[in-house]
């Protein structure tokens, strides 16, 4: 599995065309003082580019306040990007029209994190299934019934019958996470997005929806963004990792050269800081970086993580902004420290 | 061995409700040395934080049992009434840091009054300078800036807010301190060094920890004994260094190798099934619906077998004279 990423990498751009990609991406929310005069933008995504085909996970790894879940909504279309370009299947979706914009969200679904929240407590099972189904214009009942027990039977939420006059709070929270994902899945979308699936499950679940993702990527060749902050569950998971810190992806690799090797200072310490159960860990303090994650309405000057970056090059660091740098032929890195390897 | 500090006998929790008793803590036994941590995980709903509660007597209104034995230092908190648990038990020898602790500061009061606030209560001869002064040193000692004691807590990020919470807890110099899921709701750096915070803790004044968490992980940083907890009973309790290899229980086994781990590459396992109803729990193992060791005998209730490095396993299968306990 994870040589797919690698293959796909390989694979010049003219033979595929990328399900979704990004170019240079920016969604600045406006803050207004006294509702009417300006007082500054929320950078939450400050120029963003990257590329995913069909077929592959990519994880977006972060700390909370990095623009993650704002990466995930202006994917989805919930927030309209300030700056950049965003191609769905090679076609620019700044020129979709209505119906265009309707037909590309029926093409991607979204897991939401929290199940219960993202279910509407007063319809059933059936009726949440159902009404995706609708708006998108299938009129036959027999053909709708059909889809929704198949997408059930999908993510095990068996047997079928059972399960289709329940309510949400009827659901224990793995299932209503199953039936999230049966929701994403029944208009046979190309892409998913999952923001945080699993972080509100326990550890026993955690594995069994994940699994149940992976299985349904293979089964229909999805491309798949998975938003998280939990690093320990990516390896399982992804072919590709983003790591983002303040509004930027600063480092993009493949998984396992990501694991072997993080380059970025960021990357490494939140590598540091992920605890796995050992009892040697008892005898030891961890590394941690000083300081908290940069305001973003004003970013520090140059790399965001210097402030707190212990390797940080004076006069560079701080006033220049880096660019990526190709390191060991696969991983591209924004840090300084890497600008002779290039 | 060092000193016991906590000795748990027996300790039974029902709620009383309208479908019948819940047996959230059933049975619960368990010792813990002083300046020792004990870490307990399990699933949600298996009485992890009810547990705590029952120790720090934080009931509800709709107790249909409460009993047993909990020893501290020696002596039965079960006979202290109300009053006197209140008075000199709760927040003077044990303390606790609430479940998402960091939403649990009271947002219209400043830290500084919040913090002190339990040492008026408990001594209330104590003057303001003093108690500010005892305030200071805790601020120190969790590594919280002394500005920020005047601010309120919308002011503190959530790493900060969690530390204030911890240096309430710490403030009366208790012997006890229950720590309920308190690194959940952190990002993954706040979270590192919040565990860097609590072991300095620990070492530098011997407090005993009872750390509650589903993040094994994450528990592995301060824990000196784990115990899990299924269904309202503790199956299994043993010193972290067997537990996160070598664990005998069929669940704490499963649930070792459902966690992802970083820097291994394993397959993940996870438990088909759900944890029982308390309410109507089976009436003999608890976890034999979902196991896949289970055999004759697990419809009987299991007793706790102590192994050879001290585990203490709720199993038939480790049961003398068992036929099975040779081939697992």
């Amino acid at each position: 599995m994870p040589n797919l990423a690698v293959e796909l990498q390989q694979t010049p751009g003219e033979q595929e065309t990328p399900v979704l990609k990004v170019e240079n991406l920016h969604t600045w929310f406006e803050i207004r003082r006294m509702g009417f005069f300006k007082a500054g933008d929320v950078r939450a995504l400050d120029g963003v580019s990257f590329e995913l085909y069909q077929g592959e996970t990519v994880s977006i790894v972060g700390e909370s306040g990095c623009g993650k879940s704002t990466l995930a909504k202006t994917i989805l279309g919930l927030h309209r990007p300030t700056k950049g370009v965003m191609y769905f299947e090679g076609k620019d979706m700044s020129e979709f029209t209505k119906e265009d914009l309707k037909a590309y969200r029926a093409n991607v679904g979204y897991v939401q994190q929290d199940p219960y929240g993202a279910l509407p407590p007063f319809m059933t099972v059936r009726r949440i299934l159902e009404e995706p189904l609708i708006i998108n214009g299938v009129k036959d009942k027999a053909k709708r019934d059909k889809r929704i027990k198949a997408v059930l039977e999908e993510v095990k939420l068996a047997p079928v019958e059972d399960f289709l006059p329940k309510f949400p709070h009827m659901l224990s929270g793995g299932q209503q996470q199953r039936l999230v994902i049966a929701r994403a899945m029944i208009l046979e979308p190309k892409m998913l997005v999952a923001d945080e699936p699993v972080s509100m499950l326990d550890a026993s679940v955690r594995v069994e929806i994940l699994q149940l993702l992976r299985r349904l990527q293979k089964k229909h060749n999805l491309a798949i963004i998975y938003i998280t902050h939990d690093l320990s569950t990516v390896r399982y998971f992804s072919e590709r990792i983003f790591t983002m810190y303040g509004a930027k992806i600063i480092e993009k690799s493949t998984t396992e050269s990501l694991l072997d090797n993080p380059l970025h200072p960021y990357t490494q310490a939140l590598f540091k800081a992920t605890s796995d159960p050992d009892a040697e860990n008892l005898k030891t303090y961890k590394e941690v970086p000083t300081g908290e994650p940069p305001s973003l309405m004003n970013p520090p000057k140059g790399c965001r993580f210097h402030p707190r970056c212990s390797k940080m090059i004076k006069g560079k660091c701080d006033q220049f902004e880096p660019p990526e740098f190709q390191v060991n032929g696969e991983q591209l890195v924004s840090c300084w420290l890497y600008e002779e390897k290039k | 061995m060092g000193k016991i500090l906590l000795e748990v006998n027996n300790l039974k929790l029902y709620f009383k409700t309208k479908k019948g008793p819940v047996q959230a803590v059933d049975n619960v036994s368990f010792t813990l040395e002083e300046g020792k941590t004990l870490a307990i995980v399990g699933e949600s709903g298996c009485g992890k934080t009810s547990l705590t509660k029952a120790i720090l007597r934080l009931l509800p209104r709709n107790i249909m049992e409460y009993s047993g034995e909990i020893l501290f230092e020696g002596v039965d908190l079960m006979k202290y009434s109300d009053e006197q648990f209140r008075k000199e038990i709760r927040w003077k020898k044990i303390a606790m840091v609430p479940q998402a602790a960091m939403n649990s500061l009271n947002p219209v009061m400043r830290i500084e009054d919040q913090i002190t606030e339990p040492l008026f209560i408990h001594n209330r001869d104590m003057t303001k300078e003093e108690a500010v002064k005892r305030a200071c040193e805790v601020f120190q000692i969790v590594g919280l800036p002394l500005d920020f004691m005047r601010r309120y807590p919308f002011e503190l990020s959530g790493g900060m807010r969690q530390r204030a919470t911890i240096a309430m807890a710490l403030v009366t110099n208790p012997k006890l301190v229950l720590l309920d899921e308190p690194s959940s709701a952190l990002d993954l750096l706040t979270q590192a060094n919040l565990m860097n915070v609590l072991k300095k803790i620990k070492k530098e004044f011997g407090t005993t920890f009872i750390m509650i968490t589903h993040d094994i992980g994450t528990a592995s940083e301060l824990a000196d004994e784990v115990a899990v907890m299924y269904a309202g009973e503790m199956v299994e309790k043993c010193h972290a260094e067997y537990f996160y290899t070598d664990a005998r229980h069929p669940y704490s086994r499963k649930l070792m190798s459902s966690v992802p781990t970083l820097r291994e590459d394993k397959e993940l396992v996870f438990i088909p099934g759900q944890p029982p109803s308390l309410i109507n729990p089976p009436s003999g193992c608890r976890f034999a619906d979902r196991c896949d060791q289970r055999f004759a005998k697990c419809s009987q209730p299991p007793e706790a077998v102590e192994l050879e490095h001290g585990q203490q396993v709720k199993c038939w299968l480790y049961t003398e004279g068992s036929e099975v306990k040779k081939h697992a």
